[in-house]
């Protein structure tokens, strides 16, 4: 699947894919949150869906293996929220999605990776993942904050607006 | 950095030097007092009840240890994550679906009691089987994170020993490590056999490997066997609501008390389980509809007959997972008769430093708790200075069949072989739980029988309880027969009231005697 880096980073951070468990339902979003690449272009989708309650985030992404991590967290140029979950978490279940939610309403200024534990153990083991959900807050390949467990919407804004507002010292 | 250690440990057979630099992957090899000349301290082959306990307490004694973990898939193709049978495909999973199957009943039962409950009462497989299944991959992945916590390396790799101290292991991809180690533990377990010579079976057929996996409900079931396996799988697809037939070539549950054991079938018969016995399939076809034609033959009569059924679970043993382990290279001797491993009382092979504990080891129960206290033992003899033995006397059971089977110490026919009909004597009595005369439940298999030596004190061969929560009632008496109680101290204990239990402590009617059993009111 030979595919030049920019354009597949390009349609990576669409996020066409459906999240665990099947195909899950693309909404049309409202105007007035114009879906961004990276690289600052405005997307608009080729194709009208229905729309559904749920909602996917265009900056939500699930991690394929190691070397996908290494590539869109690891040395992500913006900071990276990265859930760790799992299906037989109930609380997993809960969190995903108002996580999600609260990153999309960054705008871009933060990204949410998906990670699943029993798909992805050995990356689990190594950054120490032991109940979940597990959040870890990344930055330059760095974990610099991290929650264990449910949090409401406000406390996940709180989480977020640290990891957007801290400067990077480099 | 891993993989750069299993490179470089798998092309450099002549660089032992390069060997010891790297082992132990990219965490780095300061912890444990790993001898210079190997890798780990410690190599435990197998991530089962065994290995896993084995592993963990060596590695808290503060010793290098590696466990090493591989799941061949069925001939269906399941597979499974780390835990070994009794959290994958055993003790786990099937006493969740037993408990499913219970639970039916009791909504059945709690009409008598007053509640309204709709008929009909349906069960969906699929919502048993995902909850079952979620549950078992979270167990998977506590044993994943608890050999982090307690610094045990992990590989999911396919061993095979090379020679007496190194093993090669080859992950699903192929790719190649060696490990070497001071003491090898093989805990490899067993998986279900197959029947040789049944036209259909391998490509058809299930066994217990598959059947906690499905996504699917079996659907009408020909369960072949009389282990409690096979029983146990039949109790639970009868209880919740699915066609299930037994089919049985000679007795049930072999090895256990035979009047517990046609007690335990006698209750699946009045309870809706279809038993074929004294058959044996001879052939497995498919036909266009999907379904499965078995063909079988009455030993007895020498008559052939056929049966359709949806699924055939094969339930006629297990054997030991030693064919792959190339164990002529280390030098470990097996029972040629079952390919078991043969072990002395401290659990060593032929060969001093490799030792078995578990299902693979010749002469050992079956069980969980015993694979896990074994291991723990070993890693203690080992390495902590102790020099206990396991006990493998009076180990307690229970087989969870729909009417639950819980026994420890000697069976009545083992009891009289050892010491003489003169010189036991069994005290017994059905009951009838409380719970079920408001229920109208049947109790007519609610039977408990004690087994001890006739002479004063009357000490305690054996226990076998046949009722609800068996497991729960033996595992208390179980204690006492460790500690060697005698009759006399069982009649000296008071019963709690109003349970089933209880009627252990009150046994008086011997078998000698001839007197009705049967327990009256209070």
């Amino acid at each position: 699947m030979a595919q030049p880096l920019l354009l597949r980073r390009f349609l990576a951070s669409i996020s066409w894919k459906p999240p665990q468990g099947g195909l899950a339902p693309l909404c049309s979003r409202p105007l007035q949150t114009p879906w961004h690449s990276p690289s600052g272009l405005a997307v608009i989708p080729s194709q009208v869906r229905s729309v559904f309650t749920t909602k996917v985030s265009t900056t939500t992404f699930n991690i394929q293996d190691g070397p996908n991590f290494q590539d869109r967290v690891v040395d992500s140029e913006r900071p990276v929220v990265v859930d760790f979950h799992t299906q037989w978490c109930g609380p997993c279940r809960i969190l995903s999605p108002r996580l999600e939610k609260m990153v999309a309403k960054q705008q871009g200024k933060v990204v949410m990776a998906k990670v699943d534990i029993d798909d992805h153990t050995d990356l689990a083991m190594e950054y120490e993942v032991s109940a979940v959900p597990t959040v870890l807050a990344m930055k330059n390949g760095d974990v610099v904050d991290k929650f264990v467990g449910i949090k409401d919407e406000d406390q996940l804004e709180a989480f977020l607006r640290k990891l957007t507002d801290r400067r990077a010292c480099l | 950095m891993a993989a750069l250690a299993a490179v470089l440990q798998s092309r450099s057979l002549g660089f032992p030097w390069l060997l010891r630099t790297w082992a132990g992957g990219a965490r780095g090899a300061a912890r444990g007092a790993a001898a210079g000349l190997h890798d780990y301290d410690l190599l435990v082959i197998g991530g089962g009840s065994g290995g896993l306990a084995c592993a963990k307490e060596a590695a808290q004694l503060g010793r290098k240890v590696a466990v090493v973990d591989y799941v061949d898939p069925s001939p269906r193709g399941t597979r499974w994550g780390l835990g070994g049978t009794c959290v994958n495909v055993g003790c786990i999973p099937k006493k969740l679906m037993h408990q499913a199957a219970l639970l039916g009943g009791m909504i059945q039962d709690a009409r008598n009691y007053g509640w309204e409950v709709a008929q009909p009462i349906l069960h969906d497989w699929r919502k048993m089987a995902e909850a079952v299944q979620n549950h078992v991959k979270s167990l998977n992945w506590g044993h994943r994170v608890q050999l982090q916590d307690r610094k045990v390396k992990y590989f999911n790799i396919k061993a095979s020993f090379v020679d007496q101290h190194t093993v090669r292991g080859v992950t699903k991809g192929g790719k190649e490590t060696l490990l070497s180690a001071e003491h090898i533990v093989i805990a490899t377990g067993g998986r279900p056999k197959y029947p040789a010579h049944i036209e259909g079976a391998l490509e058809y057929g299930i066994t217990s490997d598959d059947i906690f996996w499905l996504k699917e409900s079996p659907g009408k079931t020909l369960v072949v066997g009389a282990s409690y396996v096979a029983l146990e799988c039949a109790g639970f697809l009868t209880g919740i609501g699915l066609d299930t037939t037994v089919m049985m070539r000679s007795i049930p549950l072999r090895g256990f008390d035979q009047q517990m054991s046609g007690l335990v079938t006698e209750h699946m018969v009045a309870h809706g389980t279809r038993f074929l016995k004294g058959c044996t399939a001879s052939r497995v076809e498919r036909l266009p509809s999907g379904q499965l034609q078995v063909t079988w033959k009455d030993l007895a009569s020498g008559k052939e007959d056929m049966g359709t059924f949806d699924t055939v679970l094969w339930a006629i043993g297990r054997i030991p997972e030693t064919r792959s382990l190339n164990l002529e290279k280390a030098g470990v001797n097996t029972n040629p008769d079952n390919q078991k491993i043969l072990v002395n009382t401290q659990e060593a092979t032929s060969v001093p430093h490799i030792y078995a504990i578990g299902d693979v080891a010749e002469g050992r129960p079956e069980l969980t708790p015993t694979a896990i206290m074994a291991g723990k033992l070993l890693a203690q003899r080992l390495y902590g200075q102790s020099a206990d033995l396991m006990d493998y006397d009076n180990v307690p059971t229970t087989v969870f069949t729909p009417l639950e089977y819980g026994c420890v110490g000697l069976s009545e026919e083992e009891a009289v072989a050892r010491h003489g009909d003169d010189h036991v004597e069994v005290y017994h009595a059905y009951y009838k739980p409380l719970e079920f005369t408001v229920a109208e439940r049947d109790a007519s298999q609610c039977y408990i029988k004690m087994v001890c030596l006739r002479e004063p004190p009357q000490l305690v061969l054996g226990l076998h309880f046949l009722g609800p929560n068996a497991g729960e009632v033996t595992q208390g008496f179980a204690l006492g027969i460790k500690c060697g109680a005698s009759y006399t101290q069982v009649m000296q204990t008071v019963g709690i009231h109003p349970t089933c239990a209880e009627e252990v402590a009150k046994l008086r009617i011997s078998k000698r005697s001839g007197l009705d059993p049967t327990v009256t009111g209070c």
